[in-house]
């Protein structure tokens, strides 16, 4: 597998198809992946695809817009992938896409070798990338969810309104407002967040609960219908707030709403940006 | 002969303490371990490796108000925030503690940052030194060790009987008084043996990488989150706005950080960090060059926690690593 992504970078960038190789080396600590950028044939050497590729790299094709480059991409990656070209983010004939059938991602923290899967993937029933120009590894048959979602959204699901608000204060009261979840998030690419707007402001500078309130649950409402729920949000908070659980949730009533899963058709635009007269939601009703 | 404290006399000294200081000690927060007020010594989770954030918002709040303007009958009143109480901040880590060295060269520099200053002095720092160390950390190549006792009050060392008690100040001392110590011939435990890392000629060599390609490269990868800056014990940057509601006004400060766009942006839109290799370059500069230029240390106590809680692996040392070879030889960034 590693071998085959090398190659064809090598050959991509060797032709002057592309300029770029976005995939993954082995980090500081030996044993996790992270981002990396190869721009020559041997720095593509350096390019290797294991169970710890955690990353959405989808996200820094946006910053090379113009510039024709080549991105690995595990099956979720791509689904957002398809939700940046559908939203015109990035165009699709300037992407070479090396799909990565994936076994699942290792839940791991930095330093240390993990061995169970991480939440997201237990429930994954994609293996094979949705598109791709090069897949590589062995196409595998897709499997069944092995796992029920975080037994949290159950819990969340059987809890009164006033319950779930104290479960998600607790939470959110941790937020430091760094802004990672916003930066790793593929769906996240405003030039301007409502966050950081001065006039008007709709959310100051304090770092405090109504603020982390108010910017947490935003950030999933501009989401809906738009995650691929890749986790990122969840794995780079440095205050381990459960996100996910807030997006999966959001998408789950989008799909009963409107019978749409983001990322799946290219050309489908998400129920969120367009208005169908005959629409009856229910809402209001 | 050094002074000993049983485990049970711990609790109980703890509990003692709870009544004359806002006691802020490792807590266990779903799976994170985080420094927190505590109600009673049992709240404590002694059993962490290292905190997810440094003990710094303790000092230096992630918001705090510096005055308030009240405008009533046509007068206009300008207040204070009231001053916090006693705090004690125990089971803190040497590295932790450091931290707080580096803030004050810039806190206490005259004139004194009253907020800090006020904090600072109402603040005693129990220490508990490191019995094992993690892959992430290297104090000891920035000037620190696992059981350094020069940035703290009182330093604990757990042993077989319970913990050793080196009391290092005045403060300390007057800490200590309700602990049942005892004299006993215990031999403190050798620190645990950390990697080096080579910070020879760093400052020099952070200098002549300013006008290297290395930023932008190592930039690439970079999502420009602050997540570096808000876990690091030394790191201080801050935006003050004024928050106006109902005719009251308030000043606030709140943690701010160089890797974010909008941090250098001025009237008009202008940035003068404009690149996320200029950004980049600002945070490894100021640790590893304006600040020793100014104050003498390197920014960086090596707790290790922008390594381990970096969504993509910037490894401070291993930037070290790669300026001290730029200049010397040609190094591609390990971008």
């Amino acid at each position: 597998m590693n071998q085959a992504i090398r190659d064809k970078a090598k050959e991509l960038l060797a032709s002057g198809a592309v300029s770029c190789v976005i995939g993954y080396d082995v980090g500081s600590d030996g044993i996790n992946a992270r981002p990396f950028f190869a721009y020559t044939e041997e720095e593509a050497d350096g390019l290797a695809f294991d169970q710890t590729c955690t990353h959405n790299l989808v996200k820094y094709l946006i910053d090379r817009a113009g510039k024709a480059t080549a991105i690995v991409v595990k099956p979720c990656d791509a689904r957002a992938l398809t939700v940046l070209i559908n939203e015109k983010q990035v165009k699709r004939e300037e992407v070479f896409i090396i799909g990565a059938v994936c076994h699942g991602i290792i839940e791991s923290t930095w330093g240390q070798k993990g061995s169970d899967l991480q939440g997201r993937c237990q429930t994954c029933t994609q293996h094979t990338p949705l598109v791709y120009d090069l897949l590589v590894g062995e196409p595998m048959a897709e499997p069944t969810p092995k796992a029920p979602l975080d037994h949290r959204a159950a819990t969340l699901a059987n809890m009164s309104v006033a319950e779930r608000a104290a479960f998600w204060a607790e939470q959110f009261q941790r937020c430091l407002r760094c802004n990672a979840c916003r930066q790793v998030c593929p769906g996240c690419y405003c030039a301007e967040c409502f966050v950081d707007q001065l006039d008007p402001e709709w959310v100051g500078i304090r770092i405090d609960l109504p603020e982390k309130w108010l910017w947490n649950t935003i950030r999933a409402f501009h989401l809906a219908g738009r995650c691929v729920g890749c986790d990122e949000c969840q794995r780079v908070c440095p205050v381990n707030i459960p996100l996910g659980l807030l997006n999966h949730k959001l998408e789950e009533e989008v799909a009963t709403l409107f019978d749409f899963r983001p990322g799946v058709k290219a050309d489908v635009p998400a129920p969120l940006e367009t208005f169908k007269k005959d629409e009856k939601l229910g809402i209001g009703e | 002969m050094s002074q000993l404290i049983s485990r049970s006399d711990l609790t109980a000294w703890i509990n003692a303490l709870l009544a004359e200081y806002t006691v802020i000690a490792p807590t266990k927060v779903d799976s994170l371990a985080l420094y927190q007020p505590v109600k009673r010594a049992d709240d404590i989770f002694m059993d962490f490796g290292i905190t997810a954030l440094s003990p710094k918002e303790w000092l230096f709040p992630p918001t705090e108000t510096l005055f308030t303007i009240t405008t009533q009958d046509g007068t206009m009143k300008l207040e204070a925030p009231p001053l916090d109480g006693k705090n004690l901040i125990f089971a803190i880590r040497p590295c932790d503690a450091r931290g707080f060295r580096l803030l004050d060269k810039v806190f206490l520099a005259p004139p004194a940052d009253t907020h800090y200053a006020q904090r600072r002095q109402n603040t005693t720092l129990i220490g508990l030194a490191c019995s094992k160390a993690l892959p992430q950390c290297f104090c000891t190549s920035v000037g620190g060790a696992p059981n350094d006792a020069s940035d703290v009050d009182v330093l604990l060392t757990e042993v077989e009987e319970g913990y050793l008690v080196n009391i290092v100040t005045e403060k300390g001392q007057a800490a200590v008084a309700q602990a049942k110590l005892i004299e006993k011939d215990v031999t403190p435990p050798s620190p645990p043996n950390l990697k080096p890392v080579s910070t020879e000629g760093i400052v020099e060599a952070t200098l002549r990488a300013y006008n290297d390609d290395y930023w932008e490269r190592l930039a690439d990868r970079c999502t420009h989150c602050n997540v570096c800056a808000f876990v690091c014990p030394a790191c201080y940057c801050f935006d003050v706005r004024d928050h106006i509601n109902q005719g009251k006004t308030e000043r606030l400060r709140c943690w701010d950080s160089c890797q974010a766009p909008g941090f250098t942006r001025v009237a008009g839109g202008y940035t003068p960090r404009p690149t996320k290799g200029a950004r980049l370059r600002q945070r490894f500069g100021h640790k590893l060059l304006y600040y020793p230029q100014q104050y003498g240390d390197l920014l960086c106590v090596g707790c290790g926690r922008c390594i381990a809680s970096c969504p993509v692996n910037i490894d401070i040392r291993e930037v070290m690593e790669d300026l001290q070879k730029l200049g010397v030889k040609s190094v591609s960034a390990r971008a």
